[in-house]
């Protein structure tokens, strides 16, 4: 990039010590090879010029390609490993789920009536055979 | 060294040939073969799963679980990666309590793949886990489990192995319960796990619904250890206990004998198949006597105080209709029909009804037709059509033979006496609850039967059937009881009255002021025959003092 900056520069470049600057301006007599040549330079100087941009064109695709396919495929990983992380959640509450069913279940069978009445007898409980039940006289507000 | 041409051609024709024959089946694969190879590929990591629906839930009224469905591990094994068939039999036989001969012998069977034992107990899957065997692995199945074991089985019904409801409530709310299916389309890597990225096509599964009933765990505890119990003091061939809310005709408590553990029902006896309370008809006898009576009184034929000259028998369409044991008691009042539970005077109170009001007060409280009550499997017992009656029929239906009905329609009838004069439909299922919310059952009222004022005197007379007749077994100190006492005799194959098999029964509401319960207790062929009804009132004493108790119900007397 540097060569060609010079290549295409130098030629307007003052040249420090010469007679007056109008000696620039003027075109200079050439011969018809010097005119042939200075195109040939011209033409090479644009080539190379397209060429660079071309090259950096392409870098800048690849570059940005590998950045979008580096993006993607961290993203993917994430949503992979996203995905596995919910379903050992899922299958956790799952789990969880079914013990606290299963607790349920124990809860039910200890309060059951049933198995409170064998305990009880098992532990030498009996029924009574009569509750007697006081009722409660109305209640009166206090007199003198 | 030179190099052959000809050999240079064959090895080209050769490879040209391989190249054309390899590329031929390039384009069959990527054509004809394109769709069998897809599906192969698709085949290994996709997965097509039915979501199974979870079964509705059953709570009795106080929200106690009664049936629920859990999912249980079921052990499996690859026999390959099991290191020692025989420590392992060994080790499993111990914790599954089985012998480990036949652990080994299916170990070593040569089966790739195959279950050890399915649904087991969450202690016995841990145990075995904690082992840490290879090759054993454990799979989540869904199992009904009823928490209090045989309780309530008759009303609930059972769940049987294909996952269909069958009998009682499970039978008659199996499409509720069941839900619906879902599916799962997903894709899954080697490790059976779920892609995120890969195909998801899920349709959820709808849960059942949850039912809770009108019974009352601690009722229905009280009716079964009271009918156990006289299961055995009597050795009889069945039994049952209904308990009822005449206020609505929501049922409490449903007891039968013979029953059957929900868990094992293939072991269980068919008889004990039949919820004797409502798929199951017998003669009720003199426990008809008040609904001819309450007729009566409807159609103002009689008065309570009404009397006639019983002489121990009546004579009707040319028939002799004897009291029990044959006994005369002279003048005798429309309430001591009742009281001393006399066949002939119900005869002269039918008669006077005459037969085609007998017939309709009999259609009327609900005998001969179905209750409606939701549960599987009811029968509509019998009572034949007027045409069909002779004229002693009269005099027979009047109390309680000729005619069949279920304990539950006896308690219906009782519970229109007990409420005032309407005929409820019993029912079991209180609300359900699904994604909708939660829907409660509407009591629903057939019809009144007889005015509120016949319904009154009739049961007036019931109590004094408890507190000075026959039924004096059955008086609760501190509270008003009125009852019928019934014993049936039992017709044999040839048709004739069998000498020593009866059928006892007893039925009852209390308190006697405002009655919130009905009892009907129903013994078959109670070893102390005639007295199988003091079993019964013994019985009836058991329950109603836990749901006078437990209800916290003041004493409508002083005792």
């Amino acid at each position: 990039m540097i060569a060609s900056q010079a290549i295409r520069t130098a030629p307007a470049r003052p040249v420090p010590g010469r007679r007056g600057a109008h000696a620039i301006r003027r075109r200079p007599a050439t011969t018809p090879r010097a005119a042939a040549s200075a195109r040939s330079r011209r033409a090479a100087g644009t080539a190379a010029t397209w060429d660079l941009r071309l090259f950096a064109l392409a870098a800048a695709a690849i570059v940005l390609g590998f950045a979008l396919a580096v993006i993607y495929l961290s993203q993917a990983t994430a949503v992979s490993a996203t995905g596995y992380e919910a379903q050992r959640l899922s299958a956790t509450r799952n789990e969880l789920r079914r013990q606290n069913a299963l607790l349920e279940v124990q809860l039910a069978k200890l309060d059951s009536p049933a198995r409170i009445a064998a305990d009880a007898a098992r532990l030498g409980m009996t029924r009574a055979s009569y509750v007697p039940v006081i009722a409660a006289a109305p209640l009166r507000a206090a007199t003198h | 060294m030179q190099i052959s041409h000809w050999r240079l051609r064959v090895l080209f024709a050769f490879f040209a040939i391989a190249s054309l024959v390899l590329a031929g089946r390039l384009v069959y694969w990527q054509t004809a073969g394109r769709a069998h190879l897809l599906a192969g590929a698709t085949d290994q990591v996709r997965s097509d799963l039915v979501v199974t629906a979870q079964r509705g839930m059953i709570r009795d009224r106080n929200g106690a679980i009664l049936a629920t469905t859990v999912q249980l591990r079921s052990l499996y094994a690859i026999p390959a990666k099991i290191p020692d068939h025989a420590a392992a039999a060994r080790s499993l036989g111990v914790l599954l309590g089985r012998d480990p001969a036949p652990l080994q012998v299916a170990l070593d069977s040569g089966a790739e793949w195959l279950y050890l034992q399915r649904r087991l107990p969450e202690s016995a899957a841990t145990a075995i886990a904690a082992l840490g065997i290879p090759g054993l692995g454990f799979e989540n199945e869904p199992k009904r489990l009823y928490p209090n074991d045989t309780l309530g089985a008759q009303v609930l019904g059972f769940v049987n192995d294909d996952g269909n409801g069958v009998y009682g409530v499970e039978g008659r709310y199996d499409a509720a319960l069941r839900g619906v299916d879902g599916r799962l389309v997903v894709d899954r890597d080697p490790a059976n796990r779920e892609l995120a990225l890969g195909l998801r096509h899920a349709l959820p599964a709808k849960a059942g619904t949850d039912l809770t009933l009108t019974i009352d765990l601690v009722a229905q505890t009280a009716a079964e250890r009271e009918l156990a119990a006289a299961m055995a003091k009597e050795k009889a061939a069945g039994g049952t206990i209904v308990v009822m809310d005449p206020r609505d005709g929501a049922i409490l408590a449903l007891a039968s004998a013979p029953s059957f553990d929900p868990a094992r029902v293939g072991a269980a006896n068919p008889e004990a198949l039949r919820d004797r309370a409502i798929a199951w008809t017998y003669e009720p006898g003199s426990t008809m006597k008040a609904f001819t009576i309450a007729g009566a009184l409807e159609e103002r034929v009689v008065k309570p105080t009404d009397s006639y000259n019983d002489v121990g028998y009546a004579i009707v369409g040319g028939r002799r209709l004897n009291n029990a044991l044959g006994r005369a008691y002279g003048t005798t009042s429309v309430t001591q029909i009742l009281e001393r539970s006399l066949n002939a005077g119900a005869a002269w109170v039918g008669q006077k009804l005459g037969a085609q009001k007998l017939n309709d007060y009999l259609h009327a409280f609900g005998f001969g037709e179905l209750t409606g009550v939701d549960l599987a499997g009811e029968v509509n017992g019998t009572i034949r059509p007027l045409a069909e009656w002779y004229p002693v029929d009269v005099g027979t239906a009047s109390f309680g033979q000729g005619l069949s009905v279920t304990p539950l329609q006896l308690a219906a009838a009782y519970s229109a006496l007990a409420n005032g004069g309407t005929l409820y439909r019993p029912y079991v299922v209180a609300s359900r609850r699904d994604a909708d919310g939660e829907h409660r059952t509407a009591p629903v009222a057939i019809r009144r039967v007889v005015s509120a004022e016949t319904a009154a005197t009739v049961r007036a007379m019931l109590v004094s059937t408890v507190d000075n007749g026959i039924a004096h077994n059955a008086a609760i100190p501190g509270f008003g009881v009125g009852g019928k006492t019934g014993t049936a005799q039992i017709a044999g194959a040839d048709g004739r009255y069998l000498d020593d098999a009866y059928i006892s029964s007893f039925a009852a509401f209390f308190p006697a002021d405002a009655p919130q319960f009905v009892m009907v207790i129903v013994l078959d062929r109670p070893e102390s025959r005639l007295y199988g009804t003091v079993t019964a009132t013994t019985m009836f004493k058991g329950v109603a003092q836990d749901l006078l108790r437990y209800a916290r119900i003041q004493p409508d007397r002083k005792p």
